[in-house]
């Protein structure tokens, strides 16, 4: 019996030192150099790492934070808001600097930031901001803004005619109802354009927008444009339409994620909109430090979304903005 | 002396107490912030929505079942009281009480199903799994509902004494009655029967059928119950809340002893496998573990866990 629960104990011991080696790896570098100052803690809270679009968030946030000589924690809660608010906790009794909140799930959940607030840690929302109880500042893209200009590149494209199949993200969620505003929006100047068909995909992810763009084409085959509102379901259409042997279809994406860009390169994508993730991870770090540091900051600070085609797509590519 | 006390005292959670103990002395050690009132705290707010799933899984995989659909239909009932709250103007306790009569009535179709249409529980929940978040997504078109009145938020968020929160406080009831009706209730035994051989326990004149539909029923009705608690945590309700956690649910029952083959299992080892989950994802994320090494992590303890106690059973 003994032996047994020795045996038990040892292996557990050992999982659990193999993921604190792990776990420290990444942060051996800022350790010891915070002798002199007190180094600053910040708390990630990724929405979903395998989504690139935060991935890239993710990676920017943690490089800029290596210039700056300030630690980064990430918690990934794998697009579960009941998983982000427990690690929104374990941030405060971890008692970081500051939070950078990247909301996972439909609903931005307003609880990170209540606790935040009562434990007077300063928090910047980044993609969406909980109605009700904002961060102390909130970055983002203006995707009402440039979803409009990605329709009307898209109707100057077509001179204004077609038959237009739209792929949803996640219904309900801020960034979906912002991109069908403003892309809406640019479809008014383009009577012409008649929307066709319209499905919703859960995950934002590229194998569900094939099978929508399948069906789609199965149903309308004179559809001529798609709208994948990530750049994950415009590949997916665009390899449905592939598939399906259909010529001259015009496909749009948003993100600018790495093989968005690629594609929008070698011309499977006609257009997407760059988001620029480098530069929303870069001011999340530096907002978060300052308002660790007691500055106040504008309540939003919103960016410009790139529509990126075939002519300007190179630069991107090599660094994203 | 000692060794005879310590093969009493972990008896039937197959060394996962002790696994818990070392979990919790290594944490306490690693990170300044673990032992503290407030993230103990957080600890138990944490693990409430699995520990209320937990319970029915328990029963569930006593009785030889597995019930794969407890996820969805917390999303069921979480809708189902949001809408009926704010859309259909029903007062938030006849809601509640609504939102549990659904996770009972979707947990009665998967008895049914598994009972008189002779489907194992596998599909009959694997279907129930899909109708669920179907019926989820369907009620409000995929969209969210935000808001409840501030005292349902602070059923999760009010602290009693400093430390008892509402939700926390039903789920210690929750795991009491639990407890005592697997040990004392002939209801309560007969399920080790079932697990252990329909066929024996309908000679021994076990109602099979009625009790396994039950069975699933109560696992429903307390998705419903997580649902409800979900929702005053997150004060929201959103159609995808609960996907993948009947993985979470098995993964902790598991963990505390119980056996997918059923006649083996008991509460306090679930409470146990709860609190391993809930101890270790706090600890990893204090530590500031990667996201992705903290998978592989919990990959890890699962197999140990459950590698310990296959390895005691052989031996016993």
């Amino acid at each position: 019996m003994f032996r047994k629960i020795a045996v038990t104990a040892v292996a557990i011991a050992a999982t659990f030192s193999l993921a604190a080696c792990g776990g420290s790896g990444g942060s051996a570098g800022t350790g010891g150099s915070g002798g002199g100052g007190k180094q600053k803690t910040i708390g990630l809270a990724v929405a979903n790492q395998q989504a690139d679009f935060f991935n890239q968030i993710r990676q920017s946030v943690e490089a800029a934070a290596k210039e700056q000589n300030v630690k980064v924690v990430v918690a990934d809660a794998k697009g579960d808001s009941n998983t982000q608010v427990s690690q929104i906790q374990d941030f405060i009794t971890q008692q970081v600097d500051a939070i950078i909140y990247i909301p996972a799930g439909a609903t931005a959940a307003t609880v990170p930031v209540r606790a935040a607030k009562a434990a007077h840690i300063p928090i910047v929302a980044v993609d969406r901001n909980p109605e009700g109880a904002p961060g102390d500042t909130f970055i983002a893209t203006d995707s009402v803004a440039a979803a409009k200009t990605l329709g009307e590149w898209v109707g100057k494209q077509t001179g204004g005619k077609g038959q237009l199949g739209v792929i949803q993200g996640q219904i309900g969620t801020t960034p979906e109802v912002a991109r069908d505003t403003g892309f809406k929006d640019a479809m008014t100047q383009f009577p012409g354009i008649k929307e066709v068909a319209r499905q919703a995909s859960q995950q934002w992810a590229q194998d569900e927008g094939y099978q929508l763009a399948t069906d789609m084409l199965q149903a309308n085959p004179s559809i001529n444009i798609f709208f994948g509102r990530a750049d994950a379901l415009a590949l997916g259409a665009a390899q449905a339409v592939r598939n399906a042997g259909v010529k001259d279809v015009t496909i749009v994406g948003f993100d600018g994620d790495k093989a968005g860009l690629e594609a929008v390169k070698n011309g499977t994508l006609g257009a997407t909109i760059t988001q620029p993730t480098q530069g929303m991870g870069k001011l999340a770090l530096e907002s978060a430090i300052k308002l660790a540091n007691g500055e106040k900051l504008a309540p939003e600070q919103l960016q410009a979304g790139v529509l990126t085609t075939k002519e300007n797509v190179d630069p991107f590519i090599t660094t994203h903005p | 002396m000692f060794s005879q006390l310590s093969a009493r005292l972990f008896s039937g959670s197959g060394g996962a107490l002790l696994g818990l103990i070392a979990l919790f002395v290594i944490l306490s050690f690693a990170s300044p912030f673990f032992l503290t009132t407030r993230n103990i705290i957080n600890i138990l707010d944490q693990v409430t929505v699995l520990g209320i799933l937990s319970v029915g899984a328990t029963a569930v995989i006593i009785t030889g079942g597995i019930d794969l659909s407890v996820g969805s239909i917390l999303g069921l009932s979480t809708m189902v009281l949001g809408w009926l709250s704010h859309q259909g103007g029903w007062p938030m306790w006849s809601a509640m009480l609504a939102a549990i009569a659904v996770g009972a009535l979707a947990g009665s179709i998967n008895g049914l199903g598994i009972t008189y249409a002779n489907l194992p529980p596998f599909i009959a929940t694997l279907a129930m799994m899909s109708i669920g978040r179907g019926m989820a997504n369907l009620i409000t078109d995929g969209q969210q509902i935000v808001g409840y009145p501030e005292w349902f938020f602070n059923f999760s968020s009010e602290r009693y004494l400093g430390f008892f929160s509402i939700t926390l406080l039903v789920v210690l009831a929750l795991y009491l009655v639990a407890w005592a009706w697997l040990k004392y209730r002939a209801s309560g035994r007969s399920i080790y029967a079932i697990g252990g051989g329909t066929e024996v326990a309908r000679l021994a004149g076990i109602h099979v059928k009625k009790v396994t539909i039950w069975v699933y029923v109560a696992a429903g009705a307390l998705a419903g119950l997580g649902g409800i608690v979900l929702a005053s945590r997150l004060d929201s309700s959103q159609p995808s809340a609960g996907s993948g956690y009947e993985l979470d649910v098995i993964a902790a029952v598991v963990i505390g002893g119980a056996s997918l083959s059923g006649g083996v299992g008991r509460i306090g080892g679930t409470v146990i496998g709860v609190l391993i989950i809930g101890v270790l994802r706090n600890g990893l994320n204090l530590l500031g573990v990667s996201p992705f090494i903290q998978q592989i992590v919990i990959g890890l303890v699962i197999a140990i866990a459950v590698m310990a106690d296959v390895l005691r059973r052989k031996r016993a």
